[in-house]
């Protein structure tokens, strides 16, 4: 079991508070609720996985928090400041599925591109170490149609980091990966995370990244998303690959894959 | 073989289609098949080439390059200039896409006169060739500049980019692609547009040409001034689709 001490969650670093949202629909009166009275809290320093089937609303929580959409129905915010706040003071990190680099620019200017954003100088240094750390020396000035899916995620991670974020938001950022190097990329993420341990909210629908990446996974159900699971990782950092085989991971993998599936009828 | 499939394969035909096209204009003009009003290729080179007309030529296409070059720079920076500023304030979306629609649906050989009153004679044919690349500039920068993905708009909206930067640093350039495309549109239009211009009493030009070869029957003469008006459209359309395969490479 962890020997963390517990994690002061009257401090969150992201606090959703009876969230509901609906999406307008075409034709019918009250919509799609994607999210039905959802509360969750994020510790400062955690790393919390939403684990679901697809379309349940998880990434829509993701958004809510990226402040790309608003609640219908009840609050996000991150120690008293709203998430549109945290994104107009650069505090935001992300990565999409879609690794949203732009084709026009290089490796290296993909990374800065926050720094340019922020109005703030590029730190060079800064820059060549996240490459550095994400294994690209080779490819600064590389194009981002140049490289393979996996290094254009590592790219893309990258530039999540480069402002030394209080906010990692990750949504399924290895989803369009082959599973050899979303593997990979879990053990190497985990690497970079351990660095500086930004309060993260990854959203996937593989149990073995959430287990192997996250400090707590949340299941939420099928539409409209409640949590109906909550489990906390007790597995110490940093985690070897190894421990994906070990008993206690597939009885948790077990348990969490089992709260995922449709209920029978 | 597939002979379209391979770059060699596909000038061959475009060697043979453009062997097929001369062989046949030299073969129903030298026999007249089509009447007296079809010379020969053969008569109609005769005469580019002759050393006598070369200033008439000199002239004519100095004076047509120059109104079309200067509508098209006009045009497309009005173009270019209203579209950004209808993506930045959506209030003037709807009066800018009226405004384009109706000057492109107003014939340009009905403005002219209208531009004849207002402007000299000699701004005309520039007058009228940047109505023509106004409007396609228009239309393909206000497209452009909503081409940039969600996912990137997401992305810039999560790092905090104004409003600012994420015109300079997205939209605008997602946009180059279908400027560039616009661009290589609009020459010939800028092209017809100079030589309707022209045909309003302009002293020089291609359209001048074309209009007395017409009216004083100089067949071969008319056949010249039309063969010199497609190579100089062709000519910078080939250019600039060179600039758009760069571009296109680089942002897309």
């Amino acid at each position: 079991m962890t020997d963390e001490p517990q994690r002061n969650l009257d401090d969150a670093a992201i606090t959703a508070e009876g969230v509901t949202k609906r999406f307008a629909l075409k034709g019918s009166n009250e919509g799609v609720l994607a999210l039905q009275e959802l509360s969750v809290k994020v510790a400062t320093g955690e790393f919390v996985a939403l684990l679901g089937p697809s379309g349940c609303g998880k990434s829509t929580l993701l958004r809510l928090i990226a402040s790309l959409d608003q609640p219908t129905i009840g609050t996000v915010m991150m120690r008293g400041e709203r998430p549109a706040a945290l994104a107009a003071r650069h505090a935001f990190g992300v990565a999409f599925q879609d690794h949203a680099l732009l084709p026009w620019l290089t490796v290296h200017d993909n990374i800065a591109l926050p720094f340019k954003l922020s109005g703030r100088r590029p730190d060079d240094e800064a820059i060549h170490d996240l490459i550095n750390l994400v294994g690209l020396d080779e490819f600064v000035t590389a194009h981002p149609r140049q490289l393979s899916g996996g290094m254009r995620q590592r790219v893309s991670i990258a530039r999540a980091l480069i402002l030394d974020p209080e906010v990692l938001l990750l949504d399924e950022p290895f989803g369009a990966l082959d599973a050899v190097t979303r593997r990979q990329m879990n053990i190497e993420l985990q690497r970079i995370w351990l660095r500086d341990q930004i309060t993260t909210v990854l959203v996937t629908h593989s149990v073995d990244e959430a287990l192997f990446l996250a400090d707590r996974v949340l299941v939420l159900s099928a539409r409209p998303g409640r949590i109906i699971l909550e489990v906390t990782v007790p597995f110490e950092r940093p985690r070897n690959p190894s421990v994906m085989r070990s008993e206690e991971f597939h009885h948790l993998a077990d348990e969490l894959s089992l709260a995922l599936e449709p209920p029978e009828g | 073989m597939k002979a379209d499939t391979t770059w060699e394969g596909r000038a061959l035909l475009g060697a043979v289609g453009l062997g097929v096209f001369f062989g046949l204009w030299q073969i129903i003009g030298y026999y007249e098949l089509a009447g007296l009003s079809w010379p020969s290729l053969s008569s109609v080179i005769d005469m580019l080439i002759d050393p006598n007309r070369r200033p008439l030529f000199g002239r004519a296409i100095s004076a047509t390059l120059r109104s079309t070059g200067a509508g098209y720079l006009l045009g497309a920076s009005l173009g270019l200039f209203l579209a950004c500023a209808t993506h930045l304030l959506p209030l003037l979306r709807r009066g800018g896409d009226r405004l384009a629609a109706v000057l492109n649906s107003v014939p340009s050989i009905a403005l002219a006169p209208i531009f004849l009153l207002l402007l000299n004679r000699d701004a005309t044919p520039a007058a009228v060739a940047s109505i023509h690349v106004f409007f396609i500039v228009y239309v393909s920068v206000t497209s452009g500049l909503t081409s940039a993905s969600a996912a990137h708009q997401d992305l810039f909206t999560v790092l905090g980019a104004s409003r600012v930067a994420r015109f300079w640093r997205l939209e605008m350039l997602a946009a180059l692609p279908a400027l560039v495309s616009g661009l290589r549109l609009s020459w010939p239009a800028a092209l017809i547009g100079a030589i309707i211009g022209e045909w309003f009493g302009a002293p020089r030009g291609l359209g001048i040409l074309i209009i007395n070869a017409m009216q004083n029957f100089q067949i071969v003469l008319l056949w010249c001034a039309v063969f010199l008006a497609v190579i100089t459209s062709l000519t910078f359309y080939g250019l600039i689709t060179v600039l758009e395969r760069t571009i296109y490479r680089r942002f897309r």
